[in-house]
C-alpha cells in the first residue's frame, strides 16, 4: 500500500457544496498524485459549525474523480432520433468542433432573436439540486448573463418538490427561504417530518446531537420512524398530510385553553399586524386620508392609523369605527360611514374555535390527548417574558420551535402548514429571537448574502414584498418564461431566482398539452444541462422522457452518461469537485443550518488533475463567451460579481480587462483578492497562491444577525400576521385576470387564497383526483411517499459504489418500507420482490418489513429509477417518481406539488 | 499503563456511516468490507417502537476470543490494547472470524474493486496483496496512533494521531483516547455517562464503550 516516505503526499484543502445543506470545508489527502482520501479540514475547527467536517457523501467524491463511466471526451450524438430506445449513437469529438457546433446554434439564435414570436426565450438552462451547482460551474453564470434572456423554467424537481412552500410563504413572512430552529439555544422542537439528521448536513448533525446532550427535546411527528425520529425524544406516527390539522389544534390550545398572558401579548401587540382592524368585506380598515390600517389605540378608545405615536393597540375585540375604507381587489373602494372592525387577532381566535385537538385526532390519526400534551409542553418551554444577551444586546429568548419537512411543506396543504408554524412562532413571541424559529436565507428579495439587508420598509407597517403584479394594466397575460411564474404565482416575484421556483413541472406539462385558453409554448431552441436529471428526478418521469426527446438541442454537461443527456446532442465533460477552480462564499447563515460566526470564502482547486479532456468549466464558458462574440459583457458581468464577489468597491480595483480573454488562474486570483479585500474593508488582500495553500479566508459574523427580530424593531416593522389581506387581494385580482382571458384551470389553486388559511383536506383531494384519473381509491389503499437517505443521495452519488455500500447499513436502502403487520396481510414476507403500483404507473423493489411505519403508508427512500446512469442502472432501485403523477389537480397555488401517491402493494409473484 | 478504547455516544450517533466510509478509505478496504460500520436496529412493536444506530466493529477486548482460537499467533494484543492480525503469520483459517462475537473480522480471497474487474487510480495506488487471503479487521489506525505518538501526540486528542472514524464523526459520537489516563476524554466521558459494553456477559473486557445516558452521580 502507498504509504510512508517513498511517495509524494499533499493536502490540498477544498470544499464541498453537493447539496442544499453546505458548503463544508475538506481536505484532499493526494498520493503520488493520486487524491486517495477525503478529510476534514481542521484550520476551520471553530470556525465551520461542524469544525471543518463533511458528510459522508463527500467521501465518494474519490470515486467520483476515479469512475471508469466518466466521459472524457466531448461527444456528439449521430443518431438523430430521440427517445429512451433510441441509441444516441454518441461519437467523440473534440472541444473545437463541440464548442463550434454549440456555437453555430447559439448565433443562429442571436441573428433570430433571443426571444420566440410569443416571448419566450429561445435558450433554456437546468441546473440541479436547489442552486449548488452554481459552485461547480465557475463563470458559466457570467455566460449566461452575457447572453441575456434565459428560461430556467424546466426544473428536475427542485422548485416544486422541494420545501417549496416555505420557500415562498417564509421568505414573505420572515426572510425565511428555508427555516430552522435556533437549535444552539432551543429546548423544545416540533418538527412535522422534518428529517434534519439526513437532510441538514454536518451543521446540524452536530448542533442536534449537542443539543440532545444538553437536554433538548424534539417530538418527531411523521408517518414513518425516519432517522431523525430515530433521534427524537419521542416519535407520533400521524397520518400522511394531516400535519396542519395537528397545528391547528395546537393554535386552539394556546388561544383557546390558556389565559392570554401565556402568549406574548406584547410581541403580538407591536410586532405583529394582530392589531390591525378587519372590515365587514374581509379587508383592513383603514383611514380615508393616509389610507392606512386602523388600530383601536385602548388610551383614547378611537382607532387610529397603526403607526400613531403614543397609542396602545387593543390586542382583541371589535370596534365600531366612523369614516373608514376598506380597500378591495382591483382598487374597489368600499367607504363606510361606520364599520364594525374585529382586530385581526380576534378574527383568528374565531378561525381556530372549532380545531381542537378533538377534532384533529381523527383526522391524524392521533389522540387528542397527545396533541394537547405537545400544544402544552411546546408553551410551558416558551419561556415568554425572559430575555438573553447576545452580542451584547438584550433579546427575547423563547426556546421553542416548530419546522417542517419537505411533503408537509409542499403543494397542498402546505400553505396551511406555514401559516401555521409560523403563527405557533408568533404567539409566544419565538419568531426570529434566540432559541425560536428562524429563516435561514433569503433567495427571493435581494441582497442574496444578507437576509436582514432585504429589509426595507413597505406599505402597511411591514416588510416590503417584491410580488408580480396582479392588477390589470401590470399583469404579466403573456408568460415570460415557460413556467409561466410571473402569470400564475403573485408570491414568488421576479428576481433571478424566483422562475426556477415557478411551477417547474407546469413547463414539462405545457410543451405536451395545454390547458384550455392557453397557448402552448415552443421547446427551447437550445437547452442547457448541467447537473440535473429530470429524466429520473420529476414526478412521471416516462412522460418526462417522452417530452425530453423533442427538445431540438440540447447541450449536456456531462460526467457519465445519464437519463437525461440520453437525449442530448452535445456532450461537454467539465473537470468535477476535485479537479477544478472556483472561489464561493461560505458562513453567515444558510439554509439548511448552516448558522456561522464566521464568513467569507472558500477555494475549490485542482487537487488531481482532470480525466481525460476534461476542462475547467470556467475555461469552457470564457471560450464559448468568446466565440459566441461576447466577451466584452461576460468579463463585465465578472466584474460586476457574477463569479463571486464584485472585482471593484471602494477601496479595491482588481477587474478584468473586458476586451480580452482571460485563463481560468487570472479570474480567480482576482475573484481572491477581491474578496478577502471587500471582507477584510481593504485591511488585507489574499491572491490565488495564498488560497490553494490556505483554503478559505473568512472574518467574523455577528450572533445577533442571526435573528431578523432586531431589524424588524429597529425599522419599527411589523410581521406580516396572522391575517393575509394582500395575498388574499393579489388572488382576487388574479382570479379577475384569468378569468378575462376565459382561463378557469387554475380556479381551485385560486381558492387557496384564505386570509386565514382553511383545513386543506389533502387526503380527499387526492382520492378526487385519484377518480378523476380513472381510478378506485379502494384498489390503492396506502400512502405512497418518500425520505432521503443521507449516504446516496443528489444526483451523481447514485453512481457511486461505496455510497450504496455504505447506505446499505441502514435500513429501507433501495427497497420498499412496509409496516410487518400490513406485509403480513397482504402475503409480503420480508425481502419479496414487490410491486407498487398507482393509477400512472408501477415500480418494483424487495419488500422491508418494519414496525416504525404506520400500516397505512409505505416508503421508498430516495427517487431513483436510473436506466442508464452506469453502476445505478443495474441496482433496479425503485422509485415514486416511476409512479407519482403530473397533475394540474396536486397542484396549489404557489405551483407545487407533494411526493405523495395512493398505491397497491403486493407480490411481483401475486401480481 | 496504557489501554486505547473508542467510546460511542449513542445519544449522538446519527447512522450517517460517515465513520464506515472514513475507515474504508484510511484504511483502502475492498468492496464489502467494514472494519468499522453503524447497524441500524428497531426495538418494539409498532407503535410503542424505537431504532437506535450502533457504532460496532473490533472491540479491542483485553480477552479476546480471536486470539485463543489463532493457531499460529497472528493475533496478538499490544501492550496499549490494540488487538492486532500480524498478516505474515496468518494462515487464512478464519477461525477467528467464527470465535468473534462482534462478527468483526473479514477475509477476502481475491482483489476486488468497487467498479469491477479494473481497478481506480486509488485502488491500483494502495493495492496490498498482504490482505488477501488473510484475516483483516479495525486497528484503531495503528498506524495513524504510532506515527503520532512519536512525534509527541496523543491519540483522541490530536487528528494526525487518532483514528480515522473518529476524526470524521460528525455529530461526535464517537471518542477515543486512552482509558487509564484519568484525564483523557474517554475516561471523562466514562465518568459522566451511564455506559455498556457489548456482549459483557462473554468475559472478553472489550475495549469499546457505549454511552446512553447522562450519570447524576
Amino acid at each position: 500500500m502507498a504509504t510512508g516516505a517513498n511517495h509524494a503526499v499533499k493536502a490540498v484543502p477544498s470544499y464541498c457544496y453537493n447539496c442544499v445543506s453546505g458548503p463544508d470545508l475538506l481536505t484532499v489527502k493526494v498520493v503520488d498524485g493520486v487524491a486517495t482520501q477525503i478529510l476534514p479540514n481542521f484550520a476551520a475547527a471553530g470556525i465551520h459549525p461542524g469544525d471543518g467536517r463533511v458528510c459522508v457523501r463527500a467521501l465518494g467524491l474519490i470515486q467520483k474523480t476515479y469512475n471508469p463511466d466518466r466521459l472524457r471526451t466531448p461527444m456528439k450524438r449521430t443518431n438523430p432520433r430521440k427517445g429512451r430506445a433510441e441509441d444516441p449513437g454518441f461519437v467523440p469529438i473534440s472541444w473545437d468542433e463541440a464548442l463550434d457546433t454549440i456555437v453555430s446554434r447559439l448565433s443562429e439564435i442571436r441573428a433570430r432573436g433571443l426571444r420566440d414570436e410569443a416571448g419566450l426565450p429561445r435558450v433554456a438552462a437546468s441546473f440541479g439540486h436547489g442552486g449548488t451547482p452554481q459552485s461547480y460551474m465557475g463563470t458559466f453564470p457570467a455566460f449566461l448573463s452575457a447572453w441575456g434572456p434565459v428560461d430556467y423554467s424546466f426544473g428536475s424537481g427542485q422548485g416544486v418538490k422541494c420545501v417549496h412552500s416555505e420557500h415562498l410563504y417564509g421568505e414573505f413572512w420572515h426572510r425565511g427561504f428555508t427555516v430552522a430552529a435556533d437549535t444552539v439555544l432551543c429546548r423544545y422542537i416540533v418538527s412535522f417530518g422534518a428529517n434534519v439528521e439526513v437532510s441538514a448536513g454536518v451543521c446540524a448533525a452536530r448542533r442536534h446531537a449537542d443539543a440532545r446532550i444538553r437536554g433538548i427535546k424534539r417530538v418527531q411527528i411523521e408517518p414513518h420512524l425516519s432517522v431523525t425520529a430515530a433521534a427524537s425524544a419521542e416519535w407520533v406516527p400521524i397520518k400522511p398530510k394531516a400535519d396542519g390539522a395537528f397545528m391547528f389544534a395546537m393554535l386552539h390550545v394556546l388561544l383557546h385553553e390558556h389565559p392570554r398572558e401565556r402568549l406574548d401579548v406584547a410581541f403580538l401587540r407591536d410586532r405583529t399586524a394582530s392589531p390591525y382592524l378587519i372590515g365587514p368585506n374581509g379587508y383592513y380598515l383603514r383611514d380615508p386620508r393616509e389610507r392606512k390600517p386602523l388600530i383601536w389605540d385602548s388610551n383614547q378608545s378611537s382607532a387610529v392609523p397603526f403607526d400613531r405615536a403614543g397609542s396602545v393597540p387593543s390586542l382583541e375585540g371589535k370596534f365600531s369605527v366612523a369614516d373608514c375604507l376598506e380597500i378591495g381587489p382591483d382598487g374597489v373602494i368600499w367607504r363606510h360611514e361606520q364599520a364594525v372592525g374585529a382586530t385581526a387577532f380576534t378574527c383568528l381566535v374565531e378561525h381556530m374555535r372549532a380545531h381542537s385537538p378533538e377534532w384533529a385526532a381523527p383526522i391524524c390519526d392521533v389522540s387528542a390527548a397527545t396533541i394537547r400534551r405537545v400544544a402544552n409542553e411546546y408553551l410551558e418551554n416558551a419561556c415568554v417574558g425572559e430575555t438573553i444577551e447576545i452580542g451584547g444586546d438584550l433579546l427575547p429568548f423563547r426556546p421553542v420551535a416548530v419546522v417542517l419537512g419537505k411533503t408537509v411543506n409542499n403543494g397542498w396543504g402546505g400553505y396551511d402548514c406555514c401559516w401555521s408554524r409560523t403563527m405557533l412562532a408568533a404567539l409566544v413571541g419565538a419568531l426570529e429571537v434566540p432559541g425560536g424559529t428562524l429563516g435561514t436565507t433569503t433567495r427571493l428579495n435581494k441582497p442574496l448574502g444578507n437576509r436582514l439587508a432585504t429589509v426595507r420598509p413597505g406599505e402597511d407597517g411591514f416588510m416590503a414584498a417584491n410580488l408580480n403584479a396582479t392588477d390589470k394594466e401590470h399583469w404579466t397575460a403573456q408568460p415570460t418564461g415557460r413556467n409561466a411564474h410571473r402569470t400564475l404565482v403573485p408570491l414568488l416575484g421576479d428576481s433571478a431566482w424566483a422562475q426556477a421556483l415557478g411551477p417547474t413541472h407546469l413547463a414539462w406539462m405545457f410543451l405536451k398539452e395545454v390547458p384550455p385558453h392557453w397557448q402552448r409554448p415552443s421547446a427551447p431552441d437550445v437547452w442547457f444541462v448541467f447537473r440535473s436529471n429530470p429524466a429520473i428526478s420529476f414526478w412521471q418521469s416516462s412522460r418526462l422522457v417522452e417530452t425530453m426527446a423533442e427538445m431540438p438541442f440540447v447541450v449536456a454537461f456531462a460526467y457519465t452518461f445519464d437519463e437525461t443527456n440520453h437525449m442530448a446532442d452535445i456532450l461537454l465533460p467539465d473537470a468535477t469537485d476535485l479537479e477544478a477552480t472556483q472561489l464561493i462564499r461560505i458562513g453567515g447563515t444558510k439554509f439548511q443550518e448552516q448558522f456561522w460566526e464566521h464568513h467569507g470564502v472558500a477555494l475549490r482547486q485542482p487537487a488531481v488533475a482532470p480525466r481525460g479532456e476534461a476542462r475547467d468549466f470556467t475555461w469552457i464558458s470564457t471560450e464559448l463567451a468568446r466565440r459566441c462574440g461576447l466577451l466584452e459583457s461576460y468579463n463585465a458581468a465578472i466584474n460586476h460579481g457574477t463569479g463571486c464577489v464584485p472585482l471593484t468597491g471602494s477601496d479595491y480595483d482588481f477587474s478584468l480587462d473586458t476586451g480580452r480573454a482571460h485563463t481560468v488562474e487570472e479570474i480567480w486570483d482576482a475573484e481572491c483578492k477581491a474578496a478577502t479585500a471587500q471582507f477584510s474593508n481593504g485591511a488585507e488582500i489574499k491572491d490565488l497562491a495564498w488560497f490553494k495553500e490556505h483554503g478559505f479566508y473568512t472574518v467574523p459574523f455577528k450572533r445577533e444577525d442571526w435573528y431578523l427580530y432586531p431589524t424588524m424593531v429597529e425599522n419599527n416593522l411589523r410581521f406580516e400576521l396572522p391575517y393575509q389581506e394582500r395575498l388574499s387581494r393579489a388572488g382576487r385580482e388574479l382570479g379577475n385576470r384569468l378569468h378575462e382571458h376565459d382561463i378557469h384551470w387554475w380556479d381551485d389553486q385560486l381558492e387557496e387564497y384564505a386570509p386565514l388559511p382553511l383545513w386543506d383536506d389533502v387526503p380527499a383531494r387526492w382520492e378526487r383526483a385519484l377518480r378523476k384519473m380513472g381510478g378506485d381509491p379502494a384498489d390503492y389503499p396506502l400512502w405512497l411517499i418518500t425520505t432521503k437517505s443521507m449516504q446516496y443521495s443528489a444526483g451523481n452519488n447514485a453512481g457511486i459504489p461505496l455510497m450504496n455500500e455504505v447506505g446499505r447499513n441502514m435500513r429501507g436502502h433501495g427497497g420498499v418500507i412496509i409496516n410487518v403487520e400490513t406485509a403480513n396481510r397482504l402475503g409480503i414476507r420480508q425481502g419479496d420482490a414487490v410491486e407498487v403500483r398507482s393509477v400512472t404507473g408501477c415500480t418494483r423493489g424487495h419488500a422491508v418489513l418494519v414496525q416504525g411505519i404506520r400500516p397505512d403508508t409505505v416508503v421508498i427512500i430516495g427517487q431513483f429509477d436510473h436506466w442508464k446512469t452506469p453502476y445505478a442502472k443495474d441496482l433496479h432501485f425503485p422509485s415514486l417518481n416511476t409512479v407519482a403523477p403530473i397533475s394540474l389537480d396536486l397542484t396549489d397555488s404557489t405551483g407545487s406539488g407533494s411526493d405523495l401517491v395512493r398505491v397497491s402493494v403486493r407480490t411481483s409473484v401475486q401480481s | 499503563m496504557t489501554r486505547y478504547v473508542m467510546v460511542a455516544d449513542l445519544r449522538r450517533c446519527i447512522g450517517c456511516q460517515t465513520c464506515t466510509a472514513a475507515c474504508k478509505q484510511a484504511n483502502a478496504t475492498p468492496p464489502g468490507v467494514q472494519w468499522r460500520r453503524v447497524l441500524d436496529l428497531e426495538v418494539g412493536e409498532y407503535p410503542a417502537v424505537r431504532r437506535v444506530f450502533v457504532p460496532t466493529g473490533c472491540q479491542h477486548c483485553s480477552d479476546p476470543p480471536c486470539e485463543w482460537v489463532c493457531p499460529t499467533t497472528a493475533t496478538r494484543r499490544r501492550p496499549d490494547g490494540i488487538v492486532q492480525i500480524l498478516y505474515n503469520l496468518c494462515i487464512g483459517c478464519a477461525a477467528c472470524a467464527v470465535a468473534c462475537p462482534y462478527e468483526a473480522r473479514y477475509k477476502v480471497e481475491k482483489r476486488e474493486y468497487a467498479f469491477g474487474h479494473e481497478p481506480t487510480a486509488d485502488e491500483a495506488l494502495r493495492a496490498d496483496d498482504a490482505v488477501i487471503g488473510v484475516a483483516t479487521k479495525c486497528t484503531f489506525c495503528a498506524d495513524t496512533i504510532d506515527a503520532g505518538v512519536a512525534r509527541g501526540l496523543t491519540p483522541g486528542e490530536h487528528p494526525e494521531a487518532t483514528p480515522a472514524c473518529v476524526n470524521l464523526c460528525i455529530s461526535g459520537a464517537l471518542a477515543f483516547g486512552d482509558i487509564d489516563d484519568s484525564e483523557s476524554r474517554v475516561s471523562k466521558l466514562l465518568r459522566e455517562n451511564k455506559h455498556f459494553r457489548m456482549h459483557e456477559e462473554q468475559g472478553t473486557n472489550p475495549g469499546f464503550y457505549y454511552l446512553w445516558d447522562r450519570d447524576p452521580s
